[in-house]
């Protein structure tokens, strides 16, 4: 048995469009995830990357091969594969702590081990001073670490985020970054970002694993070698990195390939 | 020649809001003048009396009607018709339009039913109401009910329908089921869109209360006015107008309130 947690075995995805034309979205990928480590997705625009997140997700059905969590096989959405959306998914009528419980209170987690829960989770995501505020009080990015504590106080296995930090601006999707690796480490949990930011790609991930477009297959899959010594931990270390710029100028020219074959 | 200066402040600007004070003055001005131009049209002689009273007769009139003729038992049954008849409708499409704006099982059978009663005008059920239920107040409340629930169940639907997809997901891969994806994530979505359909609607059953009251009642606001008819009473028919604007604006603000009450969080964006 290997170490993975998630397997995907030659996964496709056709969509039925009108008049009986079809579309294959995803075409026969397969990757695996090991625990408690950082995948990124990564390539061109429309490759597929969100349908094969929402296939993991059980939020859509493969429409060939198998994805299977540990021993199950996915055949729907359920907690131990929590997701976060690009758009905005706070629950309005929620302050920040109920948002944060919502998921463990569904899951009869009993209150006086939720309330300590999601104040840990909400410290670790820099919001304490919020606790009792509403969602539509805080801003953009603010909202997206309520989603991701939301997420994460539920205890998934896996973590699936979906252009998490695409709103933000670069500042904030910084610190976004940084905390997703403090995070991976304090909550041991493994994750499966989508992104179509190489720079992004190559802080986060453990492995990634690069799609081509139309149909979206696995083209590649990078695993950033200068990483073999542990994560790295801040923006500033990763640019003086030696190999990081070889491997940015790397995907650049799979993302150049990627484009002329529109 | 003048140059533009910035600040100069002129009467129309385009969408720029006005201030409090501006909206007060202008909101008095404009029934100053509307009480003004009655109330010469009538004292001026430059109108029939006996189809146009002065206000000052109306406001008399409805000082009396209250203090002597017990007008405010007709405005309690008619405003217990309303209450009530919107309260059975209401019980009916909250429930009934989301479960349609949420399974698309459940829209596919009563959708089409739904939106062919919408084209029927209510009032062309009251001869056959009145057969059915006779004359009390059954008829009334019936016709107060059709009038509203088709379109309350769609306008419910809709606002059901457009509660953003990312958030049932949520809740879904937070490992909500069914029950408590509709309970606790659809239904609280909704709710605000929900308050505000009704509001509207309220609206609504006030107009199908009158034509009800006048059509085919001896107690009420509308059978008030219809038996003033009878004794050439314009004032009093008058006082019921305004009885039933009031009324109708009183409901509103109610409703208004309460949906500050019942969302506080939505009031603190701005
Ligand atoms: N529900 C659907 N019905 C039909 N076609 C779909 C559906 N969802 C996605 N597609 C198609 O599948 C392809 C892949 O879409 P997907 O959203 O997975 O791409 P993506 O890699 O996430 O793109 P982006 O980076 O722009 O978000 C696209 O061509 C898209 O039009
Ligand atoms: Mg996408």
């Amino acid at each position: 048995m290997s170490s993975a947690v998630l397997h995907l075995d030659e996964v496709s995805k056709t969509f039925a469009l009108a008049k009986g034309r079809e579309l294959t979205a995803v075409d026969k990928v397969s990757f695996e995830v090991e625990r408690n480590s950082i995948v990124v997705l990564l390539g061109p625009s429309g490759c597929g990357k969100s349908t094969v997140l929402r296939m993991i997700a059980g939020l859509e059905t493969p429409t060939g091969g198998t994805i299977t969590l540990g021993e199950t096989p996915v055949t729907g959405p359920g907690r131990d594969r929590g997701m976060v959306f690009q758009a905005y998914t706070s629950f309005d009528w929620l302050s920040v702590r109920r948002n944060v419980e919502f998921g463990m209170k569904i899951n009869g987690v009993p209150a006086a081990e939720r309330r300590e829960q999601a104040e840990h989770f909400i410290r670790l995501v820099g919001l304490s001073k919020f606790l009792d505020a509403y969602p539509s009080q805080l801003s953009g990015g603010m909202r997206q670490r309520v989603a991701i504590a939301r997420t994460l106080a539920n205890g998934p296995e896996l973590l699936l985020m979906d252009e998490p930090f695409g709103a933000l601006d670069a500042e904030t999707r910084w610190q976004m970054q940084e905390l997703m690796i403090d995070v991976a480490e304090q909550a041991q949990t493994g994750m499966i970002i989508v992104t179509h930011d190489i720079e992004e790609a190559i802080f986060l991930a453990d492995k990634i694993v690069f799609l081509s477009a139309h149909p979206g297959r696995v083209k590649e899959e990078i695993i950033p070698a200068f990483k073999s010594g542990g994560r790295i931990r801040s923006k500033e270390e990763l640019v003086q990195t030696p190999g990081y710029a070889e491997l940015e100028r790397k995907i650049m020219r799979l993302m150049r390939e990627e484009g002329q074959h529109e | 020649m003048r140059s533009p200066s910035p600040h100069k402040s002129r009467f129309l600007e385009v969408r720029r809001p006005v201030s409090r004070r501006q909206a007060a003055l202008s909101a008095i001005a404009i029934w100053v003048l509307f009480f003004g131009i009655w109330l010469i049209a009538a004292e001026g002689g430059m109108v029939n009396p006996l189809l146009v009273p002065s206000p000052v007769q109306v406001f008399e009139t409805t000082w009396n009607l209250f203090v002597d003729r017990g007008f405010i038992g007709d405005i309690g049954i008619s405003v217990w018709r309303v209450v009530l008849a919107f309260a059975m409708a209401s019980a009916l499409s909250v429930p009934l339009g989301v479960m349609m704006g949420t399974f698309p099982a459940i829209e596919a059978i009563f959708a089409p039913f739904v939106s062919a009663w919408r084209y029927l005008p209510a009032p062309s059920f009251i001869p056959i109401l009145l057969m059915w239920f006779g004359t009390g107040e059954a008829p009334k409340l019936a016709l107060l009910f059709l009038g509203v629930v088709f379109f309350l169940i769609t306008l419910v639907m809709d606002h059901t329908k457009n509660v953003r997809k990312e958030l049932i997901e949520t809740a879904l891969t937070l490992g909500a089921n069914r029950k408590v994806t509709v309970l606790n994530v659809v239904l609280p979505a909704v709710l605000p869109e929900i308050v505000t359909a009704m509001r509207q609607m309220l609206a609504v059953t006030w107009t199908y209360l009158v034509i009800a009251e006048i059509v085919a009642s001896t107690t009420g606001i509308g059978a008030m006015m219809m038996r003033a008819r009878r004794f050439l009473k314009t004032d009093e028919i008058l006082s019921g107008i305004i009885v039933i604007g009031v009324l109708g604006l009183v409901f509103d603000l109610l409703f208004k309130a309460a949906h500050r009450w019942l969302f506080p969080y939505l009031q603190e964006k701005r």
